[in-house]
């Protein structure tokens, strides 16, 4: 009677075994052919004619100044973003008042707008044939076609990220922490420092990353506002551009290697984060 | 009307605070973003749209669409695919992959524009392939395309992942006592779950291809009225210091993206009340 014949069953909440795997070898293929080919090929152009061409090619002055301006720019322009990412998810978090949801869609503008559209908007604002740019440039401030456009840019392109992963996981905090120790006798920035601080630096550090990789590898907006000029204006990726056209394959591949390199990294420290400290950052970037 | 503007609080920095917000978000987006808008009204509808009605413009903007709106639904369906076995399959390398998904937002568009064309063009690895079966790829819309593919990859996946790993498999059981086969379950119980995060990510996906500049015009060719997209014709503009013309055809493009945002805020709305989550 107990004799229940012994037979495997798939469980109902999965697809067929056969189904399965041609679907891991169809995305994973398209993935290969889409995802891991590019990236392999900038290495693979970089490195044809050996790593001392390679490196010859990074040593000329033109790519030197080019990653000098770059690191510039994002020294620049990614503090500044962080210090906007701070300031609005504190304002926007501990504070009620009208119009909140319309100021988080106007922070998140810049992500709907072409970068060439965000670079068009700034020479239009500070170029030298507006009345503000032209007085800027008689004062011997020139905004468009110098670093304070690109930096401009950069921000511009930027902007949302800090306060995005902050803004989450600060709701989700709430503010008795803070209030408690308002009530123990701390002083604002105390309470900033060493009560929000510590709950936040972990996204906060996310979304710096973000930011950084983005500014360091802005092409589209900066193209538009920098006026690429060789060794003064030419960011990375504009230089990239130049010497691609020039068709210095091996120089502009190993540049581009040089950011394929912090992509890399990027993505890397972002995956650390995402394992290390899953539950300091917003819940869509847990695993 | 009684609501006040902005509740009291006890909470030390509030004019520190919007004060830093407030006039960054102006200085950096808003300002930028008025003088387009000033720049546009100033010059009248009337030279806007003498700037914009030609057919090279028209040609550029229905290219731009068309292909970024191909490339969307192709990463919708991709993007739903790769999140399914990203979450619901084991094999080996499945944590790499998953990292690896962002690489294209992490990837500058330059980078990933030379790197396209060289494997894409006729002399490249798959461009060779290309040519021996009778076709081209770099310097053809199809070029394009595979660009915008490559830059909107991630969205998808990205808005669709969560929402499988919060889906209750009792649902998938139940569907299954009552008798549904597997393909029944999915087309009427799981994609139906999916359907609001896909969008969204099809909707940031469509974005982002519209205004893609970086990664595209080195695989495009760039020919006026075949491979030439919106956001380089901006460019050529403002080369040619014809200002009037890159605020029409910025404007224009401004104007679709506001459009799309409207609808991925209208979808989020639209699945929170039906389904109560993304």
């Amino acid at each position: 009677m107990s004799d229940i014949p012994l037979r495997s069953y798939r469980p109902v909440t999965t697809e067929a075994p056969l189904f399965r795997t041609a679907l891991i070898v169809v995305v994973l293929g398209i993935l290969a052919v889409l995802l891991f080919a590019p990236l392999i090929t900038v290495f693979y152009e970089a490195l044809r004619k050996g790593a001392l061409e390679a490196l010859t090619s990074l040593a000329n002055p033109e790519a030197l100044s080019a990653i000098k301006l770059t690191l510039l720019v994002a020294a620049l322009a990614v503090p500044l973003n962080a210090v906007f990412g701070i300031a609005a998810a504190w304002f926007i978090t501990k504070y009620d008042f009208r119009g909140k949801a319309f100021l988080i869609t106007l922070i998140d503008l810049p992500f709907s707008v072409s970068p060439v559209v965000a670079g068009l908007c700034i020479v239009l604002t500070f170029g030298a044939n507006t009345a503000f740019g032209g007085w800027l440039v008689g004062m011997g401030y020139p905004i468009v076609f110098a670093l304070p456009g690109i930096v401009l840019a950069s921000l511009f392109v930027t902007f949302p990220f800090v306060a995005r992963e902050l803004i989450p996981v600060m709701i989700e905090q709430g503010r008795a922490e803070e209030e408690a120790a308002l009530t123990l006798g701390a002083s604002g920035w105390r309470v900033f420092l060493t009560v929000t601080l510590p709950n936040i630096r972990w996204a906060l550090l996310y979304g710096v990353l973000l930011a950084n990789a983005r500014a360091m590898g802005e092409f589209g907006a900066v193209a538009v506002v920098s006026g690429k000029i060789r060794g003064v204006t030419a960011t990375m990726p504009i230089t990239i551009e130049m010497m691609y056209n020039e068709y210095l394959s091996v120089a502009a591949f190993s540049l581009a290697g040089v950011l394929a390199l912090l992509a890399l990294v990027t993505l890397a420290l972002k995956t650390a984060l995402e394992i290390a400290h899953a539950d300091a950052l917003a819940a869509n970037h847990r695993h | 009307m009684g609501r006040p503007l902005i509740h009291r609080s006890p909470i030390p920095g509030l004019g520190v605070s919007a004060g830093i917000t407030l006039t960054m978000l102006s200085l950096v987006v808003l300002l930028p973003i008025g003088a387009l808008l000033l720049k546009g009204a100033s010059a009248g509808l009337d030279v806007l749209w003498h700037e914009v009605n030609t057919r090279r413009v028209w040609g550029a903007l229905f290219l731009s669409f068309r292909l970024s709106f191909y490339a969307a639904l192709f990463n919708l369906v991709f993007g739903v695919a790769l999140a399914w076995i990203l979450v619901r399959y084991r094999f080996p390398g499945r944590r790499l992959i998953d990292a690896a998904v962002d690489l294209p937002f992490a990837l500058p568009t330059a980078v990933a524009g030379i790197a396209l064309t060289a494997l894409y063009a006729p002399n490249g690895a798959f461009g060779a392939l290309a040519k021996d079966l009778g076709f081209k790829i770099a310097y053809t819309p199809l070029g394009i395309f595979i660009a915008l593919v490559f830059v909107g990859l991630p969205f998808v996946t990205r808005t669709v992942q969560p929402v499988i790993e919060e889906i209750d498999r009792e649902v998938e059981e139940a569907s299954a006592t009552l008798g549904a086969s597997r393909a029944h379950t999915i087309c009427r119980v799981i994609l139906p779950m999916l359907a609001p995060a896909a969008l969204t990510g099809f909707a940031l996906s469509l974005a982002r291809a519209v205004g893609e500049y970086g990664s595209v015009i080195f695989i495009a060719g760039n020919l006026p009225m075949k491979t030439e997209i919106a956001p380089l014709l901006i460019v050529i503009k403002l080369e040619e210091f014809n200002y009037d013309g890159a605020t029409a055809i910025g404007l224009a493009m401004l104007v679709i993206s506001f459009a799309l945002l409207f609808v991925i805020n209208a979808v989020q709305v639209w699945s929170r009340r039906r389904i109560g989550y993304v």
